[in-house]
């Protein structure tokens, strides 16, 4: 039994690398009679990508420990019912004689519940696990093949390490409004939403709008109502000082593929530690009426051995992507400021008087 | 089955957990040794991005007390067909949560909102108390029609 | 669906009317030749893509207005002088003139609303929304001394905004009403011939229409008109429908103008960041120097 199943992952495997191997057909107009041309195209005869998107799904970004490439379909649907239950178990009604919830948390985890989190009605985080070539996902990064970013470079962990000191050393994480994280301070969605690479972020919101025209294609991620603008067909980059969020993107179509290039990253914007040379490449592919394949790749070998990514199916959706004024609104990061001075006061007052 | 079952559980347990790391620190802004369970009626209502804040009024010993209480995104509400019309003002609340950490703000995080018979408020469109979860064929999400 | 010519015809006519009103003067409309005429999509409509910005002071004040040392000001020993807070701004804090953009030139408050508009002045520096980077709303966002970007497509028409990363899409047909306020609104057009016209609703009532104070309610709705002119113009007109606040509708008027450098890009002013010290800076552990 064991023999048959690492047998069957070791094919799906194969199966899985000779996909990620496949490069798409470069530089090909449309040909009229392949499959192809059932699906919505633009006046110019290039794919539509245009409409509301999203990519909230249940599989993770990295592959849990132990967990094949895929699972069955069977094992899909356990997944899907499971939060499905939750999601009900937490819909059911209080208690309305519920005293106060425990001194120091009540140890749950996520979002709903504890302290600082709130109802589980707040979150739509997704209820599928992400399908790609019919393929139920344990992961959205397959490539590498085990799911899993590759290792640092001597230079990646030698900066990761710079970054941990200066973490430690420059004083209390709530000193200055520029220690908080981007999300916090509303500069940026939480996870990479707007990205590149534009993942979801597993609570809610993972909502885009795409509108493609001649010269350009937009992209709009709903937090923080982030505006990628594409310019197709651009033959150059900035120059490397300048560094806009979202950095800079250049795209091209290679036969039913956009395939994006972004470089010049904001100094802020760090994906997972990535350095200042970090180059996405993006790969949108609508395979069908209600799905595009988003293929990420990460190309920064100052900080990772190998080039790495993905691949993100993105839902056609006819919800609304909705206005996420989210700094007209921050009430939170004053309270997180003014919270922590309050405690300081405190505990100096405390100090004062024994 | 059982590695099936270990699969499937570490399939959830990772997703849990990337989740709690994605947002932001949910400890930062309440004080985990400040609970609080507050009973009123809603006064205001903020229907703000990045978080919801309802105003509720309270009653301590002969006075009154103003508290703001601190709920997730209204995007989340509006794709399921709610709005702000959906809780009117007036409306009896019990929230139980942890206050912020700067004392002097009468603010808490709403861990649990319920009107006053338990049913949590915010709930589904069609009212069976349970959110969209796409097995309720008679909820609908309101669509703006058209783009 | 119109043709070119007829679109031409119009174009020439509504900047014929135009330049007798003295209004959005373009001059050689007579002339319009291959290269300077409407573009057009393939389905026949005025191609608005591209980069436009107003070219105007309605930002400090919508009216007429001359120019004055500050936007802040203080009584001073002789004449009033410019505010504390602004003093060390020199020249560059001054408020240019501007011949305004309301036609008539008149903004018909009701008593309440134009006491509002006083004290909004008075206390200028703390109740200007952007001054926090706060999103502009509707119509303020169109003439920011910053660019925006039209996306045009025969499904989607959206607007991109320098200013502080603002966004609208458009919607092409109507959704009803907006199922919550917002800054920027819920739009909706339509063509009519060879305008395209907005219609907005569902703001809330924190936006104001420049740094002079005009303000609104939340039952303000707008109705926009963009005609293009010619291919580098477009005759932009806002319709103010606000009862709690105004006794009449009112119109704005003002053309836009078309980036026409080959290199221009919608530039980024991601603002949030760079009012943090202003909006945060009371709860640094130290307070800066």
């Amino acid at each position: 039994m064991l023999h048959r199943c690492t047998r069957a992952i070791r094919a799906l495997l194969v199966v899985l690398a000779t996909g990620w191997a496949l490069t798409p057909a470069s530089g090909q107009a449309p040909s009229p009679g392949t499959a192809a041309t059932t699906l919505p195209r633009t006046a110019d005869g290039r794919p539509d990508l245009q409409g509301t998107w999203s990519n909230a799904t249940i599989t993770p970004i990295d592959r849990p420990e132990g967990a094949p490439p895929v699972y069955t379909e069977a094992q899909a649907r356990r997944l899907e019912r499971g939060y499905a239950d939750r999601v009900e178990r937490l819909a059911q009604p209080s208690d309305p004689n519920r005293t106060a919830p425990p001194q120091g948390g009540d140890g749950s985890t996520g979002a709903a519940g504890n302290v600082g989190g709130y109802n589980n009605f707040w979150v739509d985080p997704g209820d599928r696990v992400a399908v790609v070539n019919g393929q139920y996902r344990t992961s959205l990064i397959v490539d590498p093949p085990n799911g899993r970013v590759p290792a640092l470079t001597d230079a990646g962990r030698r900066k990761a390490a710079a970054r941990a000191e200066q973490f430690r050393t420059r004083g209390g994480e709530y000193d200055h409004p520029e220690f908080r994280p981007l999300a916090e301070r509303c500069l940026m969605s939480f996870g990479s939403n707007a990205g590149p690479p534009m993942l979801p972020n597993y609570f809610y919101n993972n909502n885009y709008q795409i509108v493609q025209t001649k010269d350009h294609v937009m992209i709009l991620a709903e937090m923080v109502h982030d505006v990628r603008i594409i310019r197709m067909n651009a033959t150059a980059h900035p120059p490397a000082h300048i560094r806009p969020w979202m950095g800079d993107s250049i795209g091209r179509w290679e036969g039913d593929t956009l395939v994006v290039e972004t470089t010049n990253f904001h100094p802020l914007q760090v994906f997972r530690g990535a350095s200042d040379t970090l180059k996405v490449i993006e790969r949108f592919t609508r395979v069908d009426a209600d799905t595009i394949v988003y293929r990420f790749t990460i190309d920064d070998l100052d900080t990772w051995v190998a080039p790495w990514g993905g691949e993100v199916p993105f839902r056609r959706t006819d919800e609304q992507v909705f206005e996420y004024a989210c700094h007209e609104g921050n009430y939170a990061l004053a309270n997180i400021l003014s919270g922590a001075r309050a405690q300081e006061r405190e505990a100096a007052t405390k100090k004062q008087n024994r | 089955m059982r590695r099936t079952m270990l699969l499937v559980c570490a399939g959830v347990l990772a997703v849990a957990g990337v989740r709690v790391a994605a947002h932001h620190a949910f400890g930062a802004e309440f004080d985990p040794n400040a609970p609080v369970r507050l009973q009123g009626k809603i006064v205001r209502l903020e229907w703000v991005n990045p978080h919801t804040w309802i105003h509720m009024e309270i009653t301590k010993g002969d006075a009154k007390e103003v508290w703001a209480v601190e709920g997730g995104t209204p995007n989340t509400l509006l794709r399921r067909g709610l709005t702000r019309d959906t809780l009117t003002i007036g409306t009896e609340i019990i929230v139980d949560g942890y206050q912020t950490k700067d004392h002097s703000l009468k603010r808490a995080n709403g861990r649990d909102v319920t009107f006053t018979d338990g049913r949590k408020i915010f709930m589904g469109s069609s009212g069976t108390g349970a959110p969209r979860d796409g097995r309720d064929p008679t909820e609908t999400t309101k669509k703006p029609g058209g783009r | 669906m119109r043709s070119a010519l007829g679109g031409l015809i119009a174009g020439m006519l509504s900047g014929a009317v135009l330049m007798s009103l003295g209004i959005g003067a373009e001059p050689g409309l007579a002339q319009q030749s291959a290269a300077t005429a409407i573009p057009r999509t393939a389905a026949g409509r005025p191609d608005l893509n591209g980069l436009w910005q107003a070219l105007n002071t309605a930002n400090y004040d919508i009216q007429a207005h001359t120019a004055r040392p500050a936007m802040a000001m203080r009584p001073g020993p002789v004449v009033p002088i410019p505010a504390r807070d602004v003093i060390a701004l020199g020249a560059i804090g001054a408020v240019p003139s501007g011949t305004g953009v309301v036609v008539g030139d008149e903004l018909p408050y009701l008593p309440e609303a134009l006491a509002q508009k006083k004290k909004n002045q008075e206390s200028w520096l703390t109740l200007d929304p952007e001054i926090k980077c706060y999103l502009p709303g509707v119509p303020r966002a169109n003439y920011m001394p910053f660019p925006f970007q039209i996306f045009q497509s025969d499904t989607a028409f959206f607007m991109a905004y320098e200013y502080a990363g603002a966004v609208r899409n458009v919607f092409l047909s109507n959704p009803g009403p907006a199922p919550v306020d917002s800054w920027m609104g819920q739009s909706w057009g339509r063509w009519d011939g060879d305008t395209f016209v907005v219609e907005s609703s569902g703001f809330n009532d924190q936006t104001w229409f420049d740094r002079s104070g005009n303000h609104h309610s939340e039952q303000m709705t707008v109705v926009e008109r963009y005609t293009m002119t010619d291919r580098d113009h477009i005759q932009y007109e806002a319709t103010i429908t606000d009862p709690k606040v105004f006794s009449r509708p009112w119109t704005m008027r003002m053309p836009l103008y078309r980036h026409v450098n080959a290199e221009a890009r919608l530039g980024q002013f991601k603002c949030v960041e760079f009012v943090e010290e202003l909006m945060f800076g009371q709860y640094r552990k130290v307070p800066a120097r």
